[in-house]
């Protein structure tokens, strides 16, 4: 019981971390659903166990063991979320409660067992990232589908709640992570327009403030595997970048200049010997040809 | 901070070349500003004040960089500064039309400094290439103030100013930016090496920080660090580092995916197919061949400028000005004859006619610093960048040499721009060999003496001479004299835009003094110190120290057909290229008839196209000099330039003279 607790309180600190640090008691009570003197009492305790450093006139934030036994704890519920879904069929919008019963009472054993039949899968239903057994987790992207700009299209990525009925909304509306939608307006009482496969969705705020989302970056089909030099590439055409050479000082300045790799870059000016032009990340740079020619690329297919 | 007068802050500006930093520098400094160096650097600093109130504001205008890795010079001092002087407040100069690549030094900037205000620049440029920014969005997602301006037309300052005040206002000041997520993985990386250096050894610079630098492959970290661990400990730091090389871009992947983010949320996609103003100027202007002839058009443009306003001018001050007052102070038979030749031959005819040179320049830096703000100079770099690549130059080269025809001294000062070192150093021995104004008026009036109509051929021959020299030169140094791997162009092309004529007026303004003051300092002492040696011992300068040395050096003069006069005459040059023509009036002034008479009475044609020659190849001038020797950070490659052109133009003038013998006795 007392070890619940325990992990309840890390679990819930460590996700409103990512919004504030450190955490203040009465964001935790509303978390938690419980009173604030017993948040304040419950973080003394975690405070003396050393999982978490806390001042009561600021807050709360996890130590490094605390950090570790949340993450842990996040394991296992967002691996249980994906095993009742995937292997058991039940809906999205239950599987939070019984995750939060189950992951108290997981054995290292069974957690082993729980990613082996998962295989490589590694977001819960919702859109989280679980964290591998070593304790490390992808950092999730935080911006809001309502923040981006009209015309965008955007990649969904997680839901941030588990309200059920929210839920059972939003995967009516078939947005599940993964789901490619772009952005049309924000109209005047509140909703936001959106265009999913075809038809267009007006979203409440509720749900727009709760899905979470990334902007899609136009990707580079590659029409043939094989790397081309920067300089071999014609006028006109794009492709992707997939390496910087040269020494350590000009490999600095491609990178912050732009030539990253996976980004698109465009030739717009190519003679023979001289120096080339392209356009990378709506900028037009010269790159003079022997630099040009240490820059590996893949071709874009022809449209 | 608090004083009794009211509220003194330090306001660092940071952002990349052509966003319009200047411009709104100037705009808040005015006639505040305050142009050095900064310590130990080749590197312009530049500070000033604004007042409002109570507030003062002590302005820094950081130097345009990309990013604060230790790639430059400048990008080293930018962030030096906000490590060691920790400025109150950072103001970001994004250029709104290239947000993209201006957020990536945010990114960067959110790491270091302690407040943050962006000042989005140039919004109207954004507007005509149809591009739309939500700076509110902007502010809101990074959680930072964006305050859109158009420098240019003084737009946007006043809210600037204001926003500034607030930020550092506010107590906490420390706003919680969103960090860049750089993920377990990276953190783990930047951790272990962290933890492989000892505490103090990346002071100032915070550990975490100088870790994450060192995986980025940041040469000045790297030279700091390796000098204060302990010998047997850097290879492991450092083959820890070679395993993690991918570090790097990994960590620039994800700056450029948060840079994403900001986009997707701040601006609006650009409808696809649109092409800008720019680009289509770019299909002209970058194109090999149409790019070329545009580039002579521009540079014949400037010249025509400067040679059919500019030297009018200048003739007419040296006639007017220096000439009659030499004339007047010789009538005034009260004034003891010594003063007379001080004032007249030492400080009038020295820097006084160099200072006639000031309109010519005048014209010349205003139409330069005109075409660099419209940013058709990095299009000209690109142009010539595989003619200079010849020469183990950058395309950037260009820009300095041709500043060189101007005059020798800014230019030397304008290698700056170059970014490789190697290159830089190529073109600063180069630049003497660019025949500056103060060399053409010299041929132009010794052709005009003795080749009638043909006076422009032999001058426009010279000055081709000039120059094939100078690629002959490039050619030797690069391949036997300066050791290195030449290193390759990068550049960021600007948009064009409508020039900045206050701008303009800074930067030709900034340049005219510089050269006044090196007139009134350096030039004045040696034209000085040149009329004393012709006066010692007797006021008489066939007697004096200056003809002795002429003399002594007459046997060489022999060979290229050059008298002793000649030879003081092309001595006289050193103090500044003009002051040929003035010693040889002061000393031929003795005998009968005018200039040209006299000329021609001691010099034969062959001898006079041998002095043309060895006048334009000759050591550079006592200003330039001290340039490269302020530039190169010691007497070494003055030495050399000294020693090498002084080889270079003797030989050649005798090669030219002994030719011409053979050539005449064979008719």
């Amino acid at each position: 019981m007392e070890t619940e607790r325990t992990e309840e309180y890390l679990e819930a600190i460590y996700k409103r971390q990512l919004k504030e640090t450190p955490v203040s008691t009465s964001s935790l009570a509303v978390d938690l659903g419980v009173s604030r003197p017993a948040v304040t009492d419950m973080l003394r305790t975690l405070e003396n166990k050393g999982l978490i450093d806390y001042k009561t006139s600021k807050g709360a934030a996890l130590t490094r063991s605390g950090e570790e036994r949340a993450l842990a704890v996040i394991r296992r519920h967002r691996l249980w979320e994906r095993f009742l879904t995937d292997v058991l069929g039940m809906k999205w919008d239950k599987v939070h409660e019984e995750a939060c019963r189950l992951e108290h009472a997981t054995s290292p054993d069974i957690e082993k067992g729980l990613s082996g039949i998962l295989g490589d899968i590694d977001t819960c239903p919702h859109g989280h990232s679980i964290p591998d057994e070593k304790g490390n987790i992808k950092p999730e992207k935080t911006t809001l589908i309502s923040e981006f700009r009209p015309l965008q299209k955007v990649r969904i990525l997680a839901v941030d709640n588990e309200d059920p009925r929210l839920l059972r909304r939003i995967e009516k509306l078939g947005l599940r992570p993964g789901a490619v939608v772009t952005v049309l307006k924000r109209n005047k009482d509140g909703l936001l327009d959106i265009e999913f496969q075809k038809e267009k969705i007006a979203l409440d705020n509720v749900t727009a403030s709760v899905l979470t989302a990334e902007p899609v970056i136009e990707t580079v089909l590659p029409m043939e595997e094989a790397e081309i030099d920067l300089g071999e590439l014609p006028p006109g055409e794009s492709a992707m970048i997939k390496t910087c050479g040269g020494g350590r000082g000009s490999l600095g300045r491609c990178l912050s200049l732009g030539f990253t790799p996976g980004s698109v870059i465009k030739m717009v000016e190519n003679y023979r010997r001289g120096p080339v032009l392209v356009k990378v990340h709506d900028t037009e740079v010269a790159i003079g040809r022997q630099l040009a020619e240490k820059i590996l690329v893949v071709r874009k297919e022809a449209s | 901070m608090e004083n009794a007068k009211g509220k003194a802050i330090t306001v660092a500006l940071a952002g990349a070349p052509n966003v319009g930093k200047s411009t709104v520098f100037n705009l808040l400094t005015g006639l505040s500003q305050h142009v050095g160096n900064w310590p130990g650097k080749t590197v312009e600093q530049k500070t000033g004040e604004f007042r409002q109130g109570e507030l003062t504001m002590n302005i820094v205008d950081l130097p345009g960089t990309y990013s604060l890795t230790a790639n430059s010079a400048e990008e080293q001092i930018a962030r030096d500064y906000l490590v060691n002087e920790s400025p109150d407040i950072v103001v970001a100069v994004l250029n709104a039309a290239s947000l993209e690549r201006n957020l990536y030094l945010v990114a960067e900037l959110i790491e270091l400094a302690p407040r943050l205000v962006i000042a989005l620049n140039m919004i109207d440029v954004a507007q005509q290439q149809g591009i739309r920014i939500d700076s509110e969005a902007l502010a809101r997602t990074l959680n930072i103030p964006v305050i859109p301006i158009i420098a240019r037309a003084n737009r946007g300052l006043r809210e600037l100013v204001s926003q500034i005040e607030h930020e550092c206002g506010t107590v906490s000041g420390l706003r919680d930016v969103k960090h860049i997520e750089y993920g377990n993985e990276i953190e783990g990386v930047i951790d272990h090496v962290a933890g492989l250096l000892d505490d103090g050894v990346t002071a100032p610079y915070p550990k975490h920080w100088a870790a994450m630098k060192l995986l980025e492959g940041d040469g000045q970290i790297n030279k700091l660090v390796k000098g204060r661990m302990p010998a047997e400990r850097w290879p492991a730091i450092e083959s820890y580092l070679r395993e993690n090389e991918s570090a790097a871009v990994t960590i620039a992947t994800l700056r450029f995916e948060w840079v994403g983010m900001m986009m997707a949320v701040a601006q609006q996609k650009r409808r696809i197919g649109q092409v800008s103003l720019t680009e289509r100027i770019d299909r002209a202007a970058t194109h090999p061949i149409l790019g070329l002839l545009i580039l002579i058009t521009v540079l014949g443009a400037i010249f025509w400028l400067v040679f059919s306003i500019g030297v009018p001018i200048q003739k007419f001050l040296d006639v007017n000005l220096i000439v009659r007052a030499r004339e007047f102070i010789y009538t005034l038979s009260s004034m003891p004859w010594w003063l007379q030749g001080f004032l007249a031959d030492g400080v009038l005819s020295g820097a006084g006619t160099v200072l006639t040179f000031v309109p010519i320049l005048f014209f010349f830096f205003a139409a330069w610093a005109f075409i660099e703000d419209t940013g058709y100079t990095s299009r000209a770099a690109f142009v010539t960048d595989r003619f200079m690549h010849a020469l183990g130059l950058h395309g950037k080269s260009c820009l300095p040499l041709v500043l060189g025809f101007g005059c020798n001294v800014p230019a030397i000062l304008g290698t700056r721009i170059i970014d490789s070192p190697r290159a830089r150093l190529l073109t600063i021995l180069l630049t003497p060999l660019v025949p500056c104004t103060g060399r053409m008026a010299v041929v132009a009036i010794i052709a005009a003496a003795f080749f009638g109509t043909a006076t422009v051929l032999v001058s426009i021959g010279i000055i081709i001479f000039s120059l094939l020299m100078l690629v002959i030169v490039g050619l030797i140094l690069n391949k036997f004299v300066i050791r290195g791997e030449s290193s390759a162009l990068i550049m960021e092309m600007p948009l064009y835009h409508v020039p900045d004529l206050k701008l303009i007026g800074t930067v030709t303004w900034q340049n005219i003094l510089a050269f006044i003051k090196r007139a009134g300092t350096v030039i004045l002492a040696v034209s000085i110190l040149v009329w004393l040696l012709s006066v010692i011992p007797n006021g008489n300068i066939s007697d004096s120290l200056l003809a002795d040395i002429g003399k002594w050096l007459e046997p060489l003069g022999r060979l290229m057909g050059l008298n002793w006069q000649m030879m003081v005459a092309l001595l006289s040059s050193f103090v500044a290229k003009e002051n040929t023509i003035a010693a040889l009036g002061v000393i031929l002034s003795g005998g009968g008839g005018d200039f040209t008479q006299q000329l021609k009475a001691i010099l034969s044609p062959a001898a006079a196209v041998a002095f043309l020659v060895v006048q334009v190849l000759f050591i550079p001038c006592v200003a330039t000099l001290s340039a490269i020797r302020q530039e190169t950070g010691g007497w070494r490659w003055p030495a050399f330039t000294l020693v090498f052109q002084l080889v270079l133009s003797f030989s050649m003038a005798i090669l030219v003279f002994q030719a011409s013998m053979l050539f005449q006795s064979a008719l």
